[in-house]
């Protein structure tokens, strides 16, 4: 199952390819990709390793597919491959944020979370919370000399989005963005539905 | 995925700085396949008979969406060749 999830990304860039080859145009493909290209790509076909092979190399050629381990990329961020580069966890729930910077073998360097930012109940559910618990982080990893980093968010949150947006204001590049969210394949049973 | 290789789906590199793009489109991505939804539906239990109703109700939907797209438009065809080819 590891090439689930890039099903429509895939063969997006599959049809670029054949179709034409202008410098700009996988962003652009991408960005305004048609319902033809979307409703063509439904089944999970996995070509990361020959499409990464088969993708010419050309001044201004940029995938948004992450480079493997084994795949060898020139692409190189403080001169460290992408695999060594370290790892921010943000952990965005419904009633919290918590942001923790690892290195790339697990190592913890810097926590902090909207609690540990002096915000109390609700006010942690918010994303300004998440900014300035992204930007406490930020401050904390470049004085440890960290620039480049790759994110993973896990969790539907109020601050999904403005916890990396707090990195980026706090001074520390991001290189990738990796979604964790568990999705159990029916797993443990959740708790009862709320009635309001 | 704990079981999983880390890094290899659901991975969006961000290009020039541009994380809002970049998020877009995972966010893009990730509402394509299912997964956005599958979470959020799976916050609360939702019982059997309740998921029977939900899965006959996005069916009759999906149908009546479609047949409603597939009718406006053949009836807003406009790019027709000319039947009066010639006069």
């Amino acid at each position: 199952l590891r090439g689930y999830y890039w099903s429509g990304l895939d063969c997006s860039f599959n049809v670029t390819f054949v179709l034409s080859a202008p410098l700009n145009g996988n962003t652009a493909s991408l960005c305004g990709s048609r319902a033809l290209q979307r409703t063509i790509c439904s089944s999970a076909i996995r070509h990361q390793e020959k499409k990464a092979s088969s993708s010419a190399k050309t001044a201004k050629d940029f995938s948004y597919l992450p480079p493997l381990p084994g795949h060898d990329s020139a692409l190189r961020w403080g001169g460290k491959k992408f695999e060594d580069l370290p790892i921010v966890h943000i952990k965005a729930t419904y009633n919290n944020t918590h942001i923790q910077l690892t290195d790339s073998a697990g190592q913890s360097v810097v926590r902090t979370s909207c609690g540990t930012e002096g915000f109390k109940n609700i006010k942690k559910s918010t994303p300004i919370a998440a900014q300035t618990a992204g930007i406490s982080a930020a401050a904390k990893a470049t004085a440890k000399g960290v620039s480049f980093v790759r994110v993973v968010v896990k969790g539907l949150g109020p601050g999904r989005l403005s916890a990396i947006k707090g990195l980026t204001m706090g001074g520390l590049e991001v290189v990738s963005i990796t979604d964790n969210t568990p999705v159990p394949h029916n797993g443990c049973r959740p708790r009862k539905a709320r009635r309001t | 995925m704990a079981r999983h290789l880390r890094f290899i789906s659901r991975t969006v590199m961000v290009q020039n700085g541009d994380v809002d793009a970049a998020y877009k489109t995972l966010n893009r991505i990730l509402t394509q396949d299912g997964i956005v939804d599958t979470v959020k539906r799976k916050r609360y239990y939702e019982k059997p008979c309740r998921e029977r109703q939900r899965k006959n109700f996005e069916n009759c939907r999906r149908i009546y969406h479609t047949e409603m797209a597939r009718k406006i438009a053949f009836i807003s065809r406009t790019n027709r060749e000319d039947p009066w080819l010639g006069c």
